[in-house]
This record gives structure tokens, C-alpha cells and sequence, in this order.
């Protein structure tokens, strides 16, 4: 593991644990992940990548281990040990999400679904609509906010939800296998864009995928197997 | 098809065993109230055929005299009573507190072959027979107050010729002289079953329009309840048709999935229907419950509906899984409704102007356009009754899109962008609401306008509420009269008793139109002027129930009351019910009267008001029902949405979403149709009724409705907002983030 000097880190997972009846997904990971870096966890399926992705952001609890987070302008706060409610909050102000489909309300607009988190987080509609807009925009969608999620293409629809997890200017982005279900160009349309404001914005991307390609727009690259962060992993900036 | 595919598919997976009981559940109400339907209208039927007995008129009892001399007719001769003949006088006006009993005087020849229903050999003179409630009633009653006026008891009339149990009615035994003397009495041979003259064609209509407004929404429940988990059972059979089934075989599927719990849901159903039986029988209709046996259906009637059930349901969800073209590949995007055009308001506008019409053709004069006028009211009506179900997905939408506007909060976007973009869908698990509703609306208030009239306020020149009066038969004596005064001026709660004279009996030729009385009784009538004479005259209409306008007393022509005979009994009583009963016990037991006391607060008893109010149950009981299952459809149908957004609503409170937003957007999402319908149900109701009305009569003015009808609305939304609540926590497991992650 390389040695990065604490002030840089922003997570830290250290001895992390984590089982699914007799299943064991995590198996005593460490891990730092450094502000503004993009970190690639790669690995095949079923080894434990996904799952170390959701303890990480607060989502799972481990069983052992922690996960520590360390805002720029706060206290370092242990993840693994706040409750529901304070996991949840967190979420949704300092980090976002992105997944591999399946995540825009079909009913709203583009612009209402990149809306909602800053709703959920007291913006007024007015403000939070025109943020939305702003940052649909600068992902290539002009004129696109009125438009249902089903009426757009699959790289559309992903750029939103790229917007979405970035609109509320979140210190880590978690983002799920976010080009799988996309054709390469599209894939690497989104990647591109969404790396360009992230880089932009000095924000942290923890980024799960099993594609080479993928990861090679990373900084960054972690192999997890069977649980366990694989050695030799490359540092490509 | 493969038995074992079949099982797999109904059984696939736990997730199943949920739908299949919201399957089972929505039948079962289903089958139970359509059973209870159908017995209520067995029931009232049979309530009808049993009381048919009391509904016999007869032949009368004397016929007119040899033509003799036209200026003075012979007397009418009596047509003789034999042993195939009883002679029976009603009095469905014997009254006791705010009861009306059915009361029958019979004189029979010792060997009569006439049987009375329920009784069999009539009770000998002064000897009575009396149905079990009116019997438990007299036992628990002072006998001055109400037993003393029928006799001796002999027996309770048996329960297959009573209308219901709460039915309350007397048979009693009289002689013949007893019987002729009012000339009321008429013979009968036979009580054969009348048909005419009952109520349940008026209580079966309004059960049909009740029935129609509780069977919409029983359907539309059960139609939405198959359609739970729609969203996963698409992908189940979107993995079947990879594997080469069929559309066909896969609605099939989709129909015999569906079948297996309606059958138990429909079984459970008519259990349920058995054993609320005792319960429903409790409804009073017309002013007694029923029997439970009446709303028995039979057996075929259970197999009819569960039959029909069945067959209904599976049709629905088969032609529903035909119909949604799934694919190898499933349905890669749900495909949005057709946005509700602005048509959709023409046909409520068009009935509201048909209405309009019909009243100004009415008022035209024209001959033509009068007779089109009732034509145009009943268009208008179903117009406005089928245009409400049209307008309903436009307005939701409308309301919706002003929501969503208006939204500050995210459970405010989520919940208002779900119901704009499907305003179809939702208002289709509350159309059966607005049926209900409307029609329940039209009928309170046009059941405002048939107020029911009340005691009139003691005045001066009116018969006072608490007094009682009673006409003089013919041939009485004036002796026995005198008898009966004294012994009313004896009885406890009697202020004071006088006798009305005149020429002749009321009934008579030649009685007057004028009352006579003594000065001194004019305190007692009520009167505070009066002329300074010694005998009185008052109008005869002072006596009639109906009576409003303040009459005064004048000077008697005659001056005396000599030569004159007693016409008429006034008693005033101190106001208590006690009084009350004792003073008619007085006056019907008498042998003086030509018929029962009466009482101005009589007529509340007597007025259209009580069958208003008898349907008004029924209505208010449909509606009640109607708007509950609306609920129940509603919470199923928001969680069913709930449950097909679960993944995306799951990654939302993956991302941070409390889950209270979640129960907000329910919250949301639910009333703001169901509020919506009814506002426009209530609206259009009032103005349907106002305009019916007004078509009617110019000079009626609708009122508020009865309180019942607001506690029942009230009630029903309470419920119907409850159901919805507890969906709460269904929907809150569903997108907890372990369900999420494994999605």
C-alpha cells in the first residue's frame, strides 16, 4: 500500500469486514483514498468491490474494521459508527451517487430528478431548478431538462444522474459500474464529462468497475479478490 | 400447458405469497358484499311478501241502500258477515311514543274458516295477539300507557307474517256491533299476498344504484390488486418467453396465477358474507332490521359470484398480460399514458346545460318543448354522471400540474410528477368513488328540500302539541262520552278533557262545519281571546294535523248547546310522553271514538320524511362502504406504484434520502386525487340536485343536508386516509438499503 501523508485522506478504511451470512465479502481491508483522486476498485464479480463501495459510503455498516472520513473543513468523522439518520445525512451532503441504471424518478423531468437532491437539502425550487439546468448544460444536455428520463438515450439519462450526484458539489462521488450498461462511445462520452467537472471541482471518485478501459481514466487503480485488496496495484498520476 | 411451469410461475418466489394474499383479500371483500347485496334485496322482498297481509283492503262492509227519495238516501245496508268472511278494521294510526303500530280489529263468527297469517283463528273480542316486540314493549310499559288498549293477551303473531323483527303490530279481537258501528270495518275471505303497496321496489332501486356504486370500486379493487408487483412479474414473464413461451401461454399464466387465489379469496369471501350476516341484518330499513335468514342467497347465488369472481379476474389480468406486449426482452420502458384532453370536461358541461334546458323548456309554456323537458332532465343527469368519470384523469392532472408547479419539497415534486404523468391510472382507483359520491350527493340534497316537518310551536288559535283530540263515532251515547272525560280529567298528566259539539257525528249528513264548545273550555283549547259568550265556535279545521294558520273563536249562532251532540274529545296532556300514551289510551279504549286520538306531533311520524330517511340509511350506508373500498384501492394502488419504483426509490434513499420523505410522498400522493374526486362528487351532486329540484319546483330551496351525510363523508375519507397510512411501513421495508443493494 502506498504511503500518503494523513492530511491528504480523505477515507480511510482500515480492517474492514464484512459477511453475508456465511459469506464473507470483505475480509480485513485497508484502504486511504486521497482528496481529488479518481481510485479505480476493480476486480471480478462476486469479490466484494460493490460491497466495499457501500461500506465506504456509509450505506453498510461493517461488521469489524472502520471507515473514517475526513471533511476539508471539519473533524474526521468515523463512518462506521454514526447512526442511520446521521449516515444518511451525510450522504446526501457530502457525497453522490451514480449507478449503472435504474436510477432517475421515470415521472420527473431531467431537471426535476437532478433537482431533488438539493431539495432534499432545503434549497429553495427556484434555485435548485436553475442550478439543475446550469449543470445539465455543462454535460451536453442543453435543452433536454423538460425531457422524461424514457425519452432520452441511455448515455443521456446517465449524464443526469451524473448530474444529479454532482449537483449538490459533493467532496466523494460514488460511482457503480457507471458506464456498464452503456456502448463504448456513449461510455466514454460520460466518462469523459463527468471526470472533466469532478477534476474541475477537486472532487474525490471512488469508481467501481470491472472494465480496463474504465479504469484507465483513473488515477488510481485497487484490485479487490475474495475480499481482499489485491498487491501491485498501478498509480497511473 | 406444463403443470410444473405453472406452479413455478404462480409460486415463483416469496415475494409472491404478498401479491397472492392482496389477491385473495381484494376477492374476498368482493364476493362478500356482492353476497350481501344480493341478500338485501332477497330480503327486502321477502319482508314485502310477509307483510303483504296488512296491505289486504277488502270489500266494504255495507253498500249503499235501496234508491229511494235523492234528497234523503236510505242508510247503506250491511253486507253480512259469514264463516268464510272476517270482518277487520284497520288502524295503522294506533301511535305510542314515536312508534306507528299496525293495529287490526277483527270480528269473526265462531266458526269462521278464515285463518289470519301468523295467528291462525282470530282472538275472541277483547282478547289480542301482538307481535313479539310490540309484546316486549307492552311488558315493559305501564298498561295505562299502552297494553290496556288491546285486551288481553293471547299469543304473539308468529314471525312468517311480520315484515322484520322490530315490525310492531296488534291483532284484536272485537264483535261485530264493535266493528259496523264506524262503518270503517271491511270483510275479507282471504289475506291473500298482495303485491302492491310495498316499499321494496322503492328500497330495491336505490339498493340498485347503490349496488352499482359499491360494485365499481369492489371490481376496480379487484382489478387493481391482480395487478400488484406488476413490474417484477413482468420480468418473470419476460424470462419465460426467452425460454419459448408464448404470449398466449404467458397470459395463460398470467390468468390461471390470478385464478388460483380469486377461487380462495371468492371462498373466503362468502364465508365472510355467512357470518356478517347477523351484523347486516341490523341495518334498519324502513324503520325495522330484517331477519338474518332473509339475506340468505342459497347456495347457487354463492356459486354464481364466486364463479363470476373468478372468471372476471383472470379475464383481466390475462387480457391485461396479452395486452402489455411483453417481450423476450420484457418492456424495456414503461409506456406513459396519453395526456387527458380538455374534451373530457364536455360531456359533465353538456349535462349541467341539459339540466339547465330541461328547466327553462319546463317554464317555456310551449306544449313541445314541455314534453322534451323530462327527456332533457334524465340526458342531463346520466351526462353529468358519466361525464364525471370522463373528467376525473383531466382534472387530477390539472390539480396535479398546479402542484407540481407550486412544489417546494421534494416529496412535494416526486408525489405531484407521479400523478401528472399518470392521472389516468390514479383516478381509476378512485372512479368507483365518484360514483358513489355523486349519486349519494344528488339524493341528500334532494332529501334536504322534503324537510321533515316538525311539531308546530304551541300557539294560540292551534291545537296545542301536547293535546290530543278524538272524533265521536256515530250512535255514541253522550253519557259514555261524558264516562270518557271523566275518566281522562281522573288520569295522571291530564290537565283537562271537553267535548266538542255539533248537529250530527262528523261522519254524519249533516254535520257542521263549526265546533261548539263552552266558554269556559277555551283555556283549555289553547284560546287566550275569546268572545264574551257562553258557548264558542271554532272552525273544524282547527282539528287537522296539518293545520298552520291561527284560528280564532267566535260567538256559537246557536248561543246554547242544546239539541246539539258531542262530536268531538279534546284532551290536553302536561306535554310528558306518559301523558301523552295515557290520554290516547283513554280516548281508544273508550268505545266512543270513531277513530284513534290524534296529536299534531302526529304528523312528523306520518310524513315522507321517514322514508327519505330510510333510504337515507341505505344511501349513506353505500356510500360509506363505496368510499372505504376506494381507500383500501387507493392504498393498494399507491403501494403497487410504490413497490414498482421501489429500486429507484431505493437507490434515492441510498443516496440520502430520509425515509420519512418517503412517507410524505404517500402522503401525498394518495389524497390529492381522492380529495380531488370528492370535491368534484360533492360540487356536481349539489349542483345536479339544485337543478333537479329547481326543475321541479321554483318555490323549493335546498338546504344542508342531513348531518348524517357530512359524518359519514367525514368518517369514510378518515378511513379511507387510514388505509392509505399503512402502507406506511410496507413501503419502508421495501426500499430499506439492504432490499435495495440486492435488487
Amino acid at each position: 500500500m502506498s504511503t500518503l501523508r494523513n492530511v491528504d485522506i480523505i477515507l480511510s478504511a482500515r480492517s474492514l469486514r464484512h459477511s453475508f451470512g456465511q459469506t464473507e465479502a470483505l475480509r480485513g481491508i485497508d484502504l486511504d483514498i486521497k482528496a481529488g483522486e479518481v481510485l479505480a476498485i476493480m476486480g471480478p464479480s462476486g469479490s466484494g468491490k460493490s460491497t466495499l463501495l457501500h461500506c465506504l459510503a456509509g450505506v453498510l455498516t461493517p461488521d469489524a474494521g472502520t471507515v473514517t472520513y475526513r471533511p476539508a473543513d471539519g473533524q474526521p468523522l468515523v463512518i462506521s459508527s454514526l447512526s442511520e439518520s446521521n449516515r444518511s445525512r451525510l450522504r446526501l451532503t457530502d457525497f453522490g451517487f451514480v449507478f449503472q441504471f435504474g436510477q432517475l424518478l421515470p415521472e420527473l423531468s431531467a431537471a426535476d430528478n437532478v433537482s431533488l437532491p438539493l431539495l432534499l437539502s432545503g434549497t429553495k425550487r427556484r434555485e435548485a431548478l436553475h442550478k439543475s439546468t446550469e449543470l445539465l448544460d455543462r454535460l451536453g444536455l442543453q435543452g433536454l431538462g423538460a425531457k422524461l428520463p424514457g425519452e432520452l438515450s441511455g448515455g443521456q439519462a446517465q449524464r443526469v444522474a451524473v448530474a444529479r450526484a454532482l449537483v449538490t458539489s459533493p467532496a466523494v462521488l460514488f460511482a457503480d459500474e457507471p458506464t456498464g450498461a452503456l456502448d463504448s462511445l456513449a461510455s466514454e462520452n460520460v466518462l469523459t464529462l463527468m471526470l472533466e467537472l469532478v477534476r474541475e471541482a477537486g472532487t474525490t471518485v471512488v469508481l467501481i468497475t470491472h472494465d480496463a478501459r474504465t479504469a484507465a481514466y483513473s488515477d488510481r487503480e485497487v484490485v479487490v479478490r475474495d475480499g481482499v485488496v489485491g498487491t501491485g496495484y498501478r498509480v497511473t498520476a | 400447458m406444463n403443470y410444473a411451469v405453472l406452479r413455478m410461475a404462480s409460486l415463483g418466489s416469496r415475494s409472491s405469497f404478498g401479491r397472492l394474499a392482496g389477491i385473495v383479500g381484494g376477492t374476498a371483500v368482493g364476493a362478500c358484499l356482492l353476497l350481501l347485496l344480493w341478500g338485501g334485496a332477497n330480503g327486502l322482498t321477502a319482508r314485502d311478501d310477509r307483510g303483504a297481509w296488512l296491505r289486504e283492503t277488502g270489500q266494504p262492509s255495507a253498500v249503499a241502500g235501496p234508491s229511494g227519495d235523492t234528497s234523503s238516501p236510505s242508510p247503506p245496508v250491511p253486507v253480512q258477515l259469514t264463516a268464510g268472511t272476517v270482518l277487520v278494521e284497520p288502524n295503522g294510526s294506533e301511535i305510542f311514543r314515536d312508534h306507528l303500530i299496525e293495529r287490526r280489529d277483527v270480528a269473526a263468527l265462531a266458526g269462521t274458516t278464515v285463518g289470519i297469517p301468523g295467528v291462525g283463528k282470530p282472538p275472541e273480542p277483547g282478547d289480542y295477539v301482538a307481535s313479539p316486540a310490540l309484546q316486549h314493549l307492552i311488558d315493559i310499559t305501564p298498561g295505562d300507557e299502552l297494553g290496556s288498549r288491546f285486551g288481553k293477551f293471547a299469543g304473539v303473531i308468529d314471525d312468517s307474517a311480520l315484515p322484520g323483527p322490530d315490525s310492531l303490530v296488534v291483532v284484536r279481537g272485537a264483535t261485530e256491533a264493535e266493528l259496523r258501528q264506524n262503518g270503517r270495518a271491511v270483510l275479507i275471505s282471504d289475506f291473500t299476498r298482495n303485491p302492491y303497496g310495498g316499499s321494496a321496489a322503492a328500497y330495491n332501486t336505490v339498493l340498485c344504484v347503490g349496488a352499482l356504486a359499491v360494485l365499481f370500486p369492489v371490481l376496480l379493487l379487484i382489478s387493481i390488486v391482480t395487478g400488484l408487483g406488476a413490474a417484477q412479474r413482468r420480468e418473470r414473464y419476460a424470462s419465460l418467453r426467452v425460454i419459448g413461451a408464448s404470449p398466449r401461454v404467458v397470459a395463460t399464466i398470467a390468468a390461471v396465477e390470478t385464478a388460483v387465489p380469486s377461487l380462495i379469496g371468492a371462498a373466503v369471501g362468502t364465508v365472510l358474507a355467512v357470518a356478517l350476516r347477523p351484523a347486516a341484518a341490523l341495518i334498519p330499513v324502513n324503520g325495522s332490521r330484517m331477519f338474518v335468514t332473509d339475506l340468505s342467497t342459497g347456495w347457487m347465488a354463492a356459486v354464481v359470484v364466486v364463479v363470476v369472481v373468478v372468471v372476471a379476474s383472470a379475464f383481466v389480468a390475462g387480457h391485461r398480460t396479452l395486452r402489455a406486449g411483453i417481450g423476450p426482452l420484457g418492456v424495456t420502458r414503461a409506456a406513459h399514458e396519453k395526456r387527458p384532453a380538455v374534451w373530457r370536461a364536455v360531456p359533465a358541461a353538456a349535462g349541467l346545460a341539459a339540466l339547465a334546458a330541461a328547466i327553462l323548456a319546463d317554464r317555456s309554456g310551449e306544449a313541445v318543448l314541455m314534453r322534451v323537458s323530462s327527456l332533457l332532465l334524465i340526458a342531463g343527469f346520466l351526462l353529468v354522471l358519466v361525464g364525471i368519470v370522463a373528467i376525473g384523469p383531466w382534472l387530477t392532472r390539472l390539480v396535479s400540474g398546479l402542484a407540481l408547479k407550486g412544489a417546494r419539497t421534494a416529496d412535494g415534486v416526486i408525489a405531484a410528477g407521479r400523478i401528472q404523468r399518470t392521472p389516468v391510472a390514479t383516478f381509476r382507483s378512485v372512479s368507483g368513488l365518484v360514483v358513489a359520491v355523486f349519486v349519494v350527493s344528488v339524493f341528500a340534497g334532494g332529501a334536504s328540500v322534503v324537510a321533515s316537518p316538525k311539531t308546530p310551536p304551541a300557539t294560540p288559535g292551534l291545537m296545542q302539541p301536547s293535546s290530543l283530540s278524538a272524533t265521536i263515532a256515530t250512535g255514541a251515547k253522550p253519557d259514555q262520552v261524558v264516562e270518557t272525560v271523566r275518566r281522562a280529567e281522573e288520569t295522571s298528566g291530564i290537565r283537562s278533557a271537553v267535548i266538542g259539539y255539533g248537529p250530527a257525528a262528523l261522519s254524519e249528513r249533516g254535520a257542521a262545519r263549526e265546533i261548539y264548545f263552552p266558554a269556559g273550555a277555551a283555556a283549555a283549547l289553547g284560546f287566550r281571546e275569546f268572545p264574551a259568550v257562553d258557548t264558542v265556535a271554532v272552525d273544524g279545521s282547527f282539528f287537522y294535523s296539518w293545520s298552520v294558520q291561527p284560528l280564532e273563536l267566535t260567538a256559537a249562532p246557536t248561543g246554547t248547546l242544546d239539541g246539539l251532540v258531542p262530536v268531538v274529545v279534546v284532551i290536553a296532556t302536561d306535554g310528558t310522553p306518559a301523558a301523552v300514551d295515557r290520554a290516547r289510551t283513554v280516548l281508544n279504549t273508550s268505545g266512543v271514538t270513531a277513530a284513534p286520538a290524534e296529536s299534531p306531533s302526529d304528523i312528523t311520524l306520518r310524513s315522507s320524511g321517514r322514508l327519505i330517511q330510510g333510504l337515507a340509511v341505505l344511501a349513506y350506508l353505500g356510500m360509506f362502504v363505496s368510499i372505504v373500498i376506494a381507500g383500501i384501492s387507493l392504498a393498494v394502488a399507491t403501494a403497487s406504484a410504490m413497490l414498482d419504483r421501489r429500486r429507484v426509490l431505493g437507490l434515492m434513499r441510498l443516496m440520502g434520502m430520509p425515509a420519512s420523505v418517503l412517507r410524505r410522498v404517500i402522503a401525498r400522493e394518495a389524497p390529492v386525487p381522492l380529495l380531488t374526486v370528492v370535491s368534484l362528487s360533492v360540487t356536481l351532486g349539489f349542483v345536479v340536485a339544485w337543478l333537479m329540484v329547481t326543475y321541479v319546483d321554483d318555490s323549493y330551496r335546498l338546504t344542508w343536508p342531513a348531518p348524517e351525510y357530512f359524518i359519514v363523508l367525514g368518517l369514510s375519507l378518515i378511513l379511507a386516509l387510514g388505509a392509505v397510512l399503512a402502507t406506511f411501513g410496507l413501503t419502508g421495508r421495501s426500499t430499506a438499503l439492504p432490499s435495495t443493494r440486492f435488487e
